[in-house]
């Protein structure tokens, strides 16, 4: 989806050229600051120790860092806050908020300095993301209209019943009423690796799962909260939410996608929409089905003893369930790859670094600067010496390859679905697109 | 069924509130008695730590540093009876630090044990202190040091809070064979360069080998190295080792000034370590409500997901004093937040401070703290614990000044040492005693109903 969307506004020669377009109305940073602050906090105490920067992969692209946008703000320089591109660097992680002695959350501010800048001058692949995703019923941020959707779902389908033996009957239910699990795609799939759909539907197959697509609302990616355009945010997780209220299911399971999760659920908190039912992230059913025994997955495949590392989406850790959903991770991980054979990332968890494609920094057009802040999860990555990177995610999932290719790196990113189906044996011939040879000699 | 925000519950044997050194060193001595344990606390003044974990630096009116903190305890026994140092055995003491640094040692943070006299230790402005405990990254330079080895300092293009020539120019007196050093660190964009960073990418092998040849290019005959301390946040024993393996040199970390790597090395391994345990830890939250009723004890508290209760049986308050939360300064008053208990504190505002910042005598505020009673119970208004349930451990407790005194890790230690001998002969003793078998008392997210 990166390069399909992918635009670079922010280019320093595109940027004088967009001076003399429309001008950013500076913002009063100290004032909405001074808002935002939860009761009984202030910005007084800041002890400008640091912490933020020195834990921040953004510190220093742009000449900014966390603790220079605050201090900035309480100097009341909001013409610079106001313009700096590096609101566009910043991925909205949380880690400064979360490493602050503090709490004092500079995403806030970020968020607002991004809803400020006029939409004809934001980086194009976010905004244009955003627009897609508000003009049909699919909130795609790749513009697929619902019946694009079901027809490539049925073309899959069709494919996997007539060319893969035991799959004859496998469903991809569309907009089934009551289903237990309204489960959403993110766009990338349908739009460009359409196969990868396949290892998922085996998987709610196998565990017998009660679960349904939607034409509406089936998308999971939501670029316009990265815009900073709160209506937009709402336009689209109200479609949402009446598409799941529409069909009556009882839990939104959020596919492998970490964005998606959090604007959804955080969405429904701050814009009070009435959602009459619950909010799952996949990874904590992947989890209970294995402890239930529905889905008997094991390391026994993994004879050669391949290493694995798991990278913690910001979205769903740090920002959302917090390390109930990593240790989650983590039980899964181990469950399918072997306890030896997983390494964990340091740091890891909550603490955990984004790894660079969050924020929309990944559609933002701004790949040099991408890939400096990518250098941290490059080396975290590195430290573990793994074959491969798991992740729930797919921002993560493009970024991890990106500056895997980028900085020389010599492991591969893989998505849990695909691994699960490669345990259980029933991953087929042409959903083994992540897989590094080392993984299909084992099961070629 | 609108289920956006769902709380959640733990019960628990002892929950400890504060994730300073008090509250991590409490959580260790807990789980080692087996007692299920849960923390909770947002990060506070552990992330300033230099590393280093001092017993006794400085006792008031003596002008020269304590270089036998144990004889130095005596001394305090007789001149502040009441200084949470005077009220702890000096065999709990020796056992409290023991035990704290051999768990973070089995984590990959190896300490010098706590020995018969202090350690000169070398401070990021190129002074010295007294500590007990140096971290096995750090050992080679109160050594070289005290041999006035032929030494070399080396910084870093773009790191503030750490000049090599800082600490030459001010150590080199004393130490005729220190030189300084300046090199780019591999790899690295230019601009400002944090400790934490070049940490990280010391966990990489090949920053290492790369670091390795820039260091033998600049040790000229040395044969020792001083870095300031950057040696990998995870396992910094192995980095350590590593490079000292690369280079054929003998190498040491100097403490650097805030954000300084120490302080996250110890918060990311105790908080890896405890939840492995059998640890339910809430990191990096603050407890909003306790209290107490006949059955236990009620603390609420919430994360990014939402509201958190815990049920425990005993309580450990480490809560810190005012960078943390622990105490709060009012117009009129010093407070302690939580359950506002009473806070022993100067009479009136005037009298926090005195006339000179630097007056040797230092501040009555920073003796302000709440008082306790032998079983590390804090005291009521009446006079009389609390709760028979509540403990207080670290710097809360008053009539201590530990940066003047240079204890604050001694301090921590000692008082959550005897905080959960103390909770602990409670919960064994009350009715239902501790479990045999320690439940496992993390909750996991549970989809569904």
């Amino acid at each position: 989806m990166a390069a399909a969307i992918a635009a670079g506004p922010l280019r320093r020669a595109d940027r004088t050229k967009q001076m003399a377009e429309t001008a950013i109305a500076p913002l009063n940073f100290k004032e909405a600051a001074l808002e935002l602050l939860p009761p009984g906090a202030n910005f007084d105490a800041c002890l400008t120790c640091g912490l933020c920067s020195s834990g921040c992969p953004a510190s220093g692209i742009e000449n900014m860092d966390p603790r220079k946008f605050i201090r900035m703000a309480m100097l009341g320089m909001d013409e610079e806050l106001s313009t700096t591109p590096w609101v566009w660097c910043c991925t909205l992680c949380k880690r400064c908020e979360y490493v602050c002695p503090m709490n004092i959350d500079v995403s806030q501010l970020v968020f607002l300095a991004r809803g400020n800048w006029p939409q004809d001058r934001k980086p194009k692949g976010i905004a244009r993301s955003c627009h897609l995703a508000q003009l049909g019923d699919s909130t795609s941020a790749m513009g697929m209209p619902p019946d694009d959707f079901a027809m490539i779902v049925d073309d899959v389908l069709e494919e996997v019943r007539g060319e893969q033996p035991g799959f004859q009957h496998l469903a991809a239910p569309m907009d089934k009423r009551g289903a237990h699990f309204f489960v959403n795609q993110n766009s990338r799939e349908p739009m460009s690796e359409p196969e990868e759909m396949v290892p998922l539907w085996k998987i709610l197959d196998r565990v017998g799962a009660d679960w349904t697509y939607s034409s509406k609302g089936w998308a999971a990616e939501n670029f316009c909260m990265f815009t900073g355009d709160e209506e937009a945010w709402r336009n689209v997780i109200k479609k949402r939410v009446d598409a799941v209220n529409d069909l009556g299911c009882q839990v939104w399971l959020n596919t492998e996608c970490g964005h998606s999760y959090y604007t959804m659920w955080q969405g429904v908190k701050r814009f009070g929409l009435d959602a009459r039912f619950r909010m799952d992230s996949l990874i904590t059913w992947y989890a209970r089905w294995i402890r239930e025994g529905k889905l008997p997955i094991d390391s026994r495949w993994n004879t050669k003893g391949i290493k694995f590392t798991v990278q913690d989406p910001c979205m769903i850790v740090r920002k959302s369930y917090g390390d109930a959903i990593a240790e989650d991770m983590r039980f899964v991980v181990r469950t399918l790859v072997g306890e030896e054979n997983f390494v964990d990332m340091q740091p890891n968890r909550s603490a955990n670094y984004c790894c660079g494609g969050g924020g929309g920094f990944l559609q933002a057009g701004m790949t040099d600067q991408r890939r400096i802040y990518g250098k941290r999860k490059f080396d975290q990555i590195a430290a573990t010496s793994a074959a491969y990177v798991l992740t729930p995610c797919h921002n993560c999932h493009s970024q991890i390859e990106d500056i895997g290719r980028f900085y020389g790196g010599d492991y591969g990113v893989v998505h849990f679905w695909t691994l699960m189906c490669l345990s259980l044996g029933i991953l087929g011939k042409n959903e083994r697109h992540y897989l590094g040879p080392d993984l299909r000699a084992l099961i070629d | 069924m609108n289920m956006i925000e769902q709380p959640r519950n733990f019960t628990t044997e002892l929950a400890v509130i504060g994730s300073g050194i008090a509250g991590f060193a409490a959580s260790v001595f807990a789980v080692n008695r087996k007692i299920a344990t849960a923390l909770a606390g947002n990060s506070g003044a552990v992330a300033y730590t230099t590393g280093y974990l001092d017993l006794l630096g400085r006792l008031d009116g003596i002008a020269t540093a304590v270089t036998d903190p144990w004889e130095g305890l005596l001394h305090l026994r007789q001149t502040q009876p009441k200084h949470p140092l005077g009220r702890i055995a000096v065999a709990d003491l020796r056992a409290g630090f023991d035990e704290f640094t051999s768990f973070l040692g089995s984590g990959g943070i190896a300490y010098s044990r706590a020995g018969d006299r202090n350690v000169t230790a070398l401070t990021p402005a190129g002074t010295l202190k007294q500590t007990l405990c140096v971290p096995a990254t750090m050992a080679a330079g109160p050594r070289a040091f005290a041999a006035r080895a032929a030494c070399v300092i080396v910084d870093f293009e773009g790191l503030k809070g750490f000049s090599s020539r800082e600490v030459v120019a001010n150590l080199g007196g004393r130490w005729p064979g220190l030189a300084a050093q300046r090199i780019g660190f591999p790899d690295m964009a230019r601009g400002e360069v944090y400790p934490e960073v070049m940490a990280r990418a010391l966990e990489v092998p090949a920053t290492r080998e790369r670091l390795a040849t820039a260091l033998q290019g600049v040790a000229g005959p040395a044969r020792v190295i001083g870095l300031p301390a950057i040696l990998g946040v995870h396992r910094p024993d192995r980095v350590h080792a590593d490079l000292e393996r690369l280079t054929g040199l003998e190498i040491f970390e100097i403490p650097t000034m805030p954000p300084s790597v120490p302080g996250v090395r110890l918060r990311e391994l105790l908080e890896q370590a405890l939840p492995k345990r059998g640890v339910t830890l809430i990191p990096q939250q603050k407890v909003t409500g306790l209290g107490f009723d006949g059955d236990g004890a009620t603390l609420d508290l919430r994360d990014s997901y939402g509201p958190i209760r815990i049920r425990a049986r005993a309580v450990i308050l480490a809560t810190g004093r005012f960078l943390s939360g622990g105490l709060e300064a009012h117009p009129d008053r010093i407070a302690e937040p939580l359950l506002d208990l009473p806070v022993t504190q100067p009479a009136g505002r005037a009298d926090w401070y005195r006339e000179r910042y630097t007056d040797v005598r230092g501040h009555p505020l920073h003796r302000a703290g709440i008082e306790v009673d032998a079983e590390s119970r804090p005291l009521g208004r009446d006079g009389r614990p609390c709760s028979e349930r509540l403990f207080a451990a670290g710097v809360i407790v008053a009539h201590q000044d530990w940066i003047r005194s240079r204890s604050g890790a001694g301090i921590a230690i000692a008082t959550a040492y005897q905080a959960v001998g103390a909770a602990e002969r409670y919960l064994r003793g009350s009715s239902g005693g501790l479990a045999a078998t320690p439940s496992l008392n993390r909750q996991v997210v549970v989809p569904g109903e």
